[in-house]
């Protein structure tokens, strides 16, 4: 199965142990992985911000560049359900269609793959932070507001499978966290209000780590708790799952959690 | 005003959608297990009183929200018509509407009762009848217990095919929960309100 | 990232928030009706296909809209009531004004109706020095407080007890330091009892037209709208474009999902169906008049992407769920209906007023699912802000920036070299001068840390430090399509 890796903007730029330890889990499924280093963006920022007419030529670029990968999976279901949702809208026919039915978040691409269980044990308490677009445009998980049949959530079952791993509970399982993309810096208070509500709700469980399958909540959460001093830990679902399942602490590690990538 | 009914009339002739799909009905869940049951924690949920009582003797059955022969200004609907109660004080009759203000008790007769909402569905004989059942301070509904519906749709088939001029769904009394979402009963009409199921021997 | 320009439901926002207690105790209040209105959906074991149905009738309704009103007009005529027709606010108001001047009416009763908010109904009458009560205890409040309603099922959901003892005080003339609901609503229904006993006409809205009888359905808790219309002779009933149904049977699914949505009641205390004028009364005979509005709403139906909002019943779900609307209460969004539905409609009414609007949403997606008639509130939202750009409505500085940065990711060299600088700089930069440039991140928030190298720069290190591409990489390498 030949997978392509295609890492996001804001990933590749902020934080590249998400996209190492993406793609050291992707290769330990056996598929055969390359990395596609001239796709730099989904079109997202430019759809939230109400300029999506640059969406189509970025989205035209895209379908060019994964036309042969069976799998294209990404560390974000923000970009995945992005790119299920609007890459037809954008560059509308067959191949448009096919790329939208090839792309994944990585969950859903791992949690259908016949892995190794993990074996290094990761005893934390975890705080599970839904992402909106995982959970209401890609069915990853059940809306808490909704009546349909249950729908299964392979982030929390796959970190279930790590050793030693809590999932703590939650009051509002799954409010927004308020990142929303440019929302996060036009209505900032709001954002903020909605960001520290998120945390204190994680940290009321007893979540010593939070995570989630999205970066940008991650990144705008972690901002606000580093701002407070908060002593809460966030990782992203691949972090956790590489430290866990890889058996040689990969270079760019969470081991080594004082440092930069 | 009719150029204004043209215009709205072509605006909307000429904004009009395709055609699309018919909606799919849903079919309409039948009588549940225990409909009595469920009237009744309906009625309590939504602040009312529930009573069963036999149909030749429902008024001395049922707990008045004062003693009956205490209440000074009482309506009876004729259709709730029985020997023991007769309408008294402002609720024999008035000139103007408003003079109904003072009645205390309002008795009423419910077509039938709603199961899955504990809602009665009432058709006033008259517009005193009507006034009297929001300017009374509480509210008497008797219904036969075999006239229940399981829903709304199965309830909606009666009413579309009764053609009344005005009809009205109540469920339990006058309420409010604006301030502060603390609920209070007796906002503006009844403050009261019991659902009486008569059963017939 | 340079600060955006600031826009009004932001601004406002920002100061409702800056009440810490205050804004955690409106989130918790719309959170509790939020609840009520899960636990109520768990009563429906067809919930979700009930959401299908009065979706289905309310999209069907779209493409017949001229008929069934006709149909309507002539079904309510029959039955003795007098239908008009307004192309707008203005004619609405005047239409409602000449009714009651006609018959000397100075003192009216008023139920709940957004559509009569939309038209400034309230104000109009003031100015022709005609009495207008609104009788919902919630919106009695606003209007006693001269405020608009800040939610369209509670109107004063953002207010706390001691906020109405205090106009109540004032207002009734009754002891100082009452906070009780049960002693302020006894105090309300008195004064709005009077009201209702001198009223010479009564005003309500309409949830529901009955094209197949003529019949207009309102809905209440309190009961005030029939009061309202039960004891004086004249009933005027206004009614929007989007408010109609073709059968009776057709109520059956919107009643079981109204008050469920809206309050997490089954059914509310009154659901009343008026089929023509009150039978005869005393020596006037009793009146019923009907107006039909469109102030836009012909329009919106015209938008393939945006007329589906039509199928919106009022309950309001889409505010209690949405974070962003429990955050920043209705008031912020300066606009007749806020929360969700209203950043829909309203900017579609007015762009260049409310183009704001659609930006005050996280995009969570939690309202298009709690909606009994399935709008795709969410999608409308995102797609509407486009539209509006494209409309000439978004700040010149903000397309500028976001042109400029596809411009550099269309062309991956560049996006390497510009980001590689930029991260150099922000890593030398005085941390002061960085939290300022990244305004308004930083206000509460710290910046990620800037990694020295990007993933790729990395990436592509590592693979020349192993000798090359990796096997798969070089075997897709000849297969694959070539970068540039």
């Amino acid at each position: 199965m030949r997978v392509a890796l295609f890492i996001p903007c804001y990933v590749d730029q902020l934080r590249p142990r998400v996209a190492f330890a993406t793609l050291e889990l992707l290769r330990a499924t056996g598929a055969s992985v390359r990395f596609e280093p001239d796709a730099l963006c989904c079109g997202q920022p430019f759809l939230t911000a109400g300029e999506e007419r640059h969406g189509r030529a970025l989205g035209r670029r895209l379908i060019d560049l994964f036309r042969e990968d069976d799998a294209i999976v990404m560390p974000s279901a923000s970009c995945v359900a992005t790119l299920r949702r609007h890459l037809e809208r954008w560059a509308p026919g067959p191949e448009a269609r096919s790329m939208a039915e090839r792309v994944l978040e990585l969950t859903e691409f791992l949690i259908d793959q016949d892995t190794e269980t993990p074996a290094l044990p990761f005893p934390h308490r975890v705080g599970l932070h839904a992402s909106c677009h995982g959970l209401r445009e890609l069915g990853l998980g059940t809306a808490t507001e909704t009546r349909e049949p249950p729908r299964r959530d392979p982030a929390a079952q796959l970190l279930s499978r790590v050793p030693g791993l809590e999932l703590v509970d939650l009051t509002r399982r799954d409010e927004c966290c308020g990142f929303g993309g440019i929302f996060a810096v036009q209505e900032d208070a709001v954002s903020s209000r909605m960001g520290l509500d998120r945390l204190a709700d994680h940290r009321g469980g007893g979540a010593e780590v939070l995570t989630s399958t999205d970066l940008s909540c991650l990144l705008h959460l972690e901002g606000l708790a580093q701002r407070r001093k908060m002593p809460m830990r966030l990782l992203h679902v691949a972090e956790i799952l590489a430290e866990s399942s890889l058996e040689k602490g990969w270079d760019h590690a969470v081991r080594d959690r004082g440092s930069l990538s | 005003m009719s150029e204004a009914r043209d215009t709205i009339l072509a605006a909307l002739e000429a904004a009009r959608p395709p055609a699309g799909p018919e909606p799919e009905r849903v079919p309409p869940p039948g009588m549940p297990e225990g409909a009595i049951a469920r009237i009744e924690q309906r009625v309590q949920e939504a602040g009312g009183r529930f009573a069963r009582a036999p149909a030749a003797r429902w008024p001395t059955s049922i707990e008045w929200p004062t003693p009956l022969a205490q209440i000074r200004h009482l309506y009876c609907s004729g259709a709730a018509g029985h020997p023991e109660i007769a309408p008294r004080g402002v609720g024999e009759g008035v000139h103007d509407l408003q003079d109904l203000d003072p009645l205390e008790v309002c008795v009423l007769r419910g077509r039938f009762v709603v199961v899955e909402n504990g809602a009665v569905w009432h058709v006033p004989a008259s517009p005193l009848e009507r006034a009297a059942a929001l300017l009374t301070d509480h509210l008497v509904v008797v219904v036969r217990a075999e006239d229940k519906r399981a829903t709304l749709h199965q309830a909606y088939e009666e009413i579309a095919a009764s053609q009344t001029a005005f009809g009205w769904f109540l469920c339990g009394p006058s309420k409010t929960a604006d301030i502060e979402q603390s609920l209070v009963f007796g906002a503006h009409g009844a403050r009261t309100m019991q659902l009486v199921l008569l059963d017939e021997e | 990232m340079a600060e955006s320009r600031r826009t009004v439901h932001s601004d406002r926002a920002r100061r409702f928030v800056a009440d810490e207690a205050r804004t955690r105790w409106h989130d918790e209040a719309l959170w509790f009706v939020r609840s009520k209105r899960d636990a109520a959906a768990d009563q429906v074991p067809d919930w979700e296909a009930l959401r299908t149905e009065a979706g289905g009738i309310k999209r069907a309704v779209l493409s017949r809209l001229p008929e069934l009103w006709r149909q309507f007009e002539e079904e309510a005529t029959q039955a003795g009531a007098v239908v008009h027709w307004a192309r707008d606010a203005a004619e609405h108001n005047q239409t409602v004004a000449s009714l009651l001047e006609e018959r000397g009416v100075r003192r009216v009763v008023k139920s709940k109706s957004m559509l009569t908010e939309e038209c400034g109904l309230n104000a109009d009458l003031e100015r022709r020095n005609i009495e207008v009560v609104d009788t919902d205890l919630g919106e009695r409040i606003v209007q006693l407080r001269n405020e608009p309603p800040s939610h369209i099922v509670m109107p004063a959901i953002h207010l706390q007890r001691e906020q109405v003892g205090a106009l109540f005080e004032q207002e009734f003339d009754c002891p100082p330091g009452i906070t009780d609901p049960d002693t302020l609503v006894a105090l309300a229904r008195k004064d709005l009892r009077a009201r209702f006993l001198g009223a010479q006409a009564g005003i309500t809205g309409v949830n529901f037209a009955v094209a197949e009888t003529g019949t207009c359905v309102v809905v209440t808790n309190e009961g005030n709208a029939d009061l309202g219309t039960a004891l004086p002779e004249l009933h005027i009933a206004c009614v929007g474009l989007e408010k109609i149904i073709p059968e009776t049977r057709d109520l059956a699914p919107f009643l079981r999902l109204l008050a469920r949505s809206a309050t997490g009641q089954p059914i509310s205390a009154y659901t009343s169906h008026f089929r023509g004028p009150r039978a005869d009364w005393g020596p006037r005979g009793s009146e019923l008049h009907i107006i039909v509005v469109d102030n836009g709403r012909s329009r919106l139906l015209a938008e393939p992407a945006f007329r589906e909002a039509l199928a919106c019943i009022r309950c309001g779900a889409c505010l209690n769920t949405c974070p962003v609307y429990r955050r920043s209460g209705g008031h912020s969004y300066g606009a007749t209906i806020p929360g969700p539905i209203g950043s829909v409609v309203e900017p579609n009414r007015s762009p260049s007023r409310h183009s704001d609007l659609p930006h005050a949403c996280s995009l969570c997606g939690s309202c298009s699912d709690v909606c009994p008639v399935r709008v795709p509130l969410h999608h409308q939202l995102l797609t509407l802000r486009s539209h509006l750009s494209e409309a000439g409505h978004s700040p010149r500085g903000r397309r500028w920036a976001l042109a400029t940065t596809a411009g550099i990711l269309r062309h991956p060299r560049l996006f390497r070299s510009v980001s590689r600088w930029g991260r150099q700089l922000a890593r030398v930069m005085p941390e002061r001068w960085l939290e300022r440039w990244a305004l308004p991140w930083t206000r509460e928030r710290a910046l990620p840390p800037i990694p020295a190298q990007s993933f790729r720069e990395l990436y592509s290190t590592r693979a020349r430090r192993e000798g090359g591409l990796s096997k798969s990489d070089r075997a897709r390498r000849e297969d694959g399509p070539q970068a540039p």
